[in-house]
């Protein structure tokens, strides 16, 4: 695989790691189901996968870039193990609507995974790591759309965040925006 | 506090947007030991499963 071919293969990555997100974006506002800390933390896992994938994407390929991706699902998936053995006990209940009988938290482990997997895979193509055009170029105009909406998404969970919980800890089941609820707040 | 990461891996987002490889990384690494932090921060119940 040539340097630009992985290129734009890691921008079609960070596009699917992007919709990942804007799905939860869309459950969180259409169904109006409030992220728990947990569902956050993995919000942030797969900012991070996106993350490496957009160092791909701007720098050309390195294993490290990869490693990035892969260290990010991994965190991101340790919190999702632990949320989906929170819930694994029958009669514990759950968190959040199911989408195809499986919770948000189950589709994000199954998706960090994925992108473990993906990883793993595009680093056996070695040529992208040595051709001609490994090194620093300009992004494709495809690339940079792609960088741009991720970091569009990680400055939207930013402030969806702080909106969620303020400046402190959130609570482990959010019932609203406390920065748009809270009495004490000038001008409420 | 939750938002640390997010606007961490932002400020990253905006180092690779100019440039600056090593200092996106480092911004990284930063956010991922805050998100480790919080999710310690977090799991604070036991889980009721026999390993």
């Amino acid at each position: 695989m040539s340097p630009s071919a992985s290129r734009s293969l890691n921008a079609v990555g960070l596009l699917a790691v992007s919709l990942v997100l804007i799905a939860a974006f869309l459950d969180q506002f259409v169904l109006g189901e409030l992220p728990c800390p947990l569902c956050l933390l993995q919000r942030v896992g797969f900012v991070g996968a996106a993350f490496g994938l957009a160092l791909n994407v701007a720098f050309g390929p390195r294993p490290s870039h990869y490693a990035v991706t892969i260290l990010s699902a991994c965190f991101g998936g340790a919190v999702s193990v632990r949320q989906v053995l929170g819930h694994i006990v029958p009669g514990t209940g759950t968190y959040g609507s199911a989408i195809l009988g499986l919770h948000f938290y189950t589709w994000a482990l199954i998706i960090f995974g994925v992108i473990v997997l993906g990883c793993a895979a595009l680093l056996f193509f070695e040529r992208q790591f040595t051709g001609p055009e490994a090194g620093p170029s300009r992004a494709t105009a495809f690339g940079s759309a792609m960088l741009a909406l991720a970091a569009f998404l990680a400055l939207a969970n930013g402030v969806s965040t702080v909106l969620e919980c303020g400046g402190g800890l959130c609570p482990d089941n959010p019932v609203s925006y406390q920065l748009l609820s809270d009495p004490r707040l000038p001008g409420r | 506090m939750m938002s640390l990461p997010f606007f961490g891996l932002l400020a990253g987002f905006g180092c690779v947007a100019t440039g600056r490889r090593r200092a996106a990384l480092l911004l990284w690494a930063l956010s991922m030991l805050v998100m480790l932090g919080l999710f310690r921060l977090h799991v604070t119940d036991a889980l009721t499963i026999v390993l």
